[in-house]
């Protein structure tokens, strides 16, 4: 099984270490993934697909026509977003198609709208049987709130993954680790992220009602497979506890972070370090 | 005053037809995470209504609900008992928002730094360094030249430079 790999802008130029869980994972499943050279932004369907509908479209366009494997896997929500969105819209209607690759052919390019597109969720998801014979440390002890993050599953038509609203997939990778996740009332809401750049107010206000209500369910830490999300998590904490006399501590963990350590490989080679909210102290009370 | 303008209605009509079987029944309302918390200065539905009056000045101008406080969740179009498909619809709006210069600074910024580099944050020195230590390998991104070319094409380039509000 192989695969053109696609990275995106946030993991690999600010939160790197999301991105060596993930390829250790991947080589640990015998799943290979190909870098290829030229990708752009993808881009952003939070910024610049907001400003911009056909830019969004062409540099999309742009980036699916220089997958020549068996289709581009990304580790990124908001990229699995745009390029499965770009893919929805050539093949919807041929007149978008025309004007796309009237644009591309200005830099020799034709997009065709064949590229396959999947989450690495999906992937670990669709190799169940293989994660599970991976795992040689359980997860034992991790209450999990496992947050799917918007762009995940929604607009299921052209996500084509797992129930919009009753979503099972990442839970049940979680489970597959020997952890337990947590159920809680806000599960589907979004973190605010996308908000940001408007109202930054307004953004910290989703995420701390997101946090109150996983701290109210007990769980120790957070799952999650966006790094816009997982920014939006962790970056956040120490603000809030500053803000508003809060004491969040909670580890926001990376999907691939929680498969490789279950899969035996160490905190310090994943980066873990290089989290805001570090795990140390989760680690000690579950005896990990 | 508000004043119909038919011809932004016919534009956004013509972007998408969904627009014309909304009924303002608020399911959109009633399921936006934003809406809930906003006290009346998001409001999808009334976004909707506007647009199917073409109330352009409301909407581009004065921006009354702002459109930029979607979050894009897309929890209104999942919800929607008439599929309106609503996040395509503001996405037409803030886009023309773009076009006259009425847009958070923040986007500005975002778009610029693809402009320059093709891609939204440039690798730091910081960065390629961790990378290296967490044994990453070197990643070749896109030409910028033929971004550009790209974002010239559409008009991107031209209205990035004029900068937001």
């Amino acid at each position: 099984m192989a695969y053109d790999l696609f990275l995106g802008c946030v993991i690999p130029a600010r939160l790197p270490f999301l991105e060596a869980s993930s390829r250790k994972v991947f080589e640990k499943l015998g799943i290979e993934l190909h870098d290829v050279d030229g990708f752009s932004c993808c881009p952003d369907p939070t910024g610049i697909e907001q400003i911009d509908h056909n830019t969004w479209l062409a540099l999309g366009a742009r980036n699916l026509s220089l997958s020549s494997n068996g289709g581009i896997i990304s580790f990124c929500s908001g990229c699995v977003e745009t390029l499965k969105g770009v893919n929805y819209c050539i093949n919807k209607d041929q007149e978008v198609k025309k004007e796309v690759n009237k644009v591309l052919k200005k830099v020799k390019k034709n997009y065709d709208g064949s590229t396959k597109v999947l989450h690495f969720a999906e992937v670990l998801y669709e190799n169940l049987d293989k994660v599970r014979e991976n795992v040689v440390k359980p997860l034992s002890g991790f209450r999990v709130a496992v947050h799917y993050g918007c762009h995940y599953l929604r607009p299921s038509e052209i996500i084509e993954w797992d129930d919009p609203f009753e979503p099972t997939t990442i839970d049940t990778i979680v489970k597959a680790l020997g952890a337990e996740t947590v159920e809680y009332e806000l599960k589907l809401e979004c973190c605010g992220n996308p908000v940001e750049k408007s109202d930054s107010e307004l953004s910290l206000m989703m995420i701390n009602n997101k946090l109150q209500d996983i701290q109210k369910a007990e769980a120790n830490c957070v799952a999650l497979v966006c790094p816009a999300c997982y920014q939006q998590f962790d970056f956040n904490q120490r603000e809030l506890n500053k803000q508003n006399n809060t004491n969040y501590d909670l580890p926001i963990f990376y999907l691939s972070e929680l498969a490789a350590l279950a899969f035996g490989y160490e905190p310090a080679e994943l980066g873990l370090n290089f989290h805001r909210v570090r795990p140390n102290a989760l680690f000690e009370e579950v005896g990990f | 005053m508000s004043v119909i303008n038919f011809e932004f209605r016919n534009q956004v009509l013509k972007h998408n037809a969904s627009l014309s079987y909304c009924y303002q029944c608020s399911t959109c309302s009633g399921g936006c995470p934003v809406a809930l918390i906003t006290e009346g200065r998001y409001n999808p539905r009334k976004i909707i209504e506007e647009a199917i009056l073409g109330l352009q000045e409301k909407l581009i101008n004065e921006q009354d609900p702002n459109p930029w406080l979607c979050s894009t969740c897309q929890t209104c179009v999942e919800l929607c008992p008439q599929k309106v498909e609503l996040t395509e619809i503001f996405t037409l709006i803030k886009n023309k928002c773009f076009e006259a210069g009425k847009y958070p600074a923040a986007f500005s910024v975002q778009g610029q730094a693809v402009l320059e580099n093709g891609i939204a944050i440039p690798y730091s020195k910081a960065i390629l360094t961790r990378r290296e230590k967490l044994g990453l390998p070197t990643i070749t991104t896109a030409p910028v030249d033929e971004i550009k070319t790209i974002l010239k094409e559409t008009n991107f380039e031209k209205n990035i430079l004029k900068g937001g509000k």
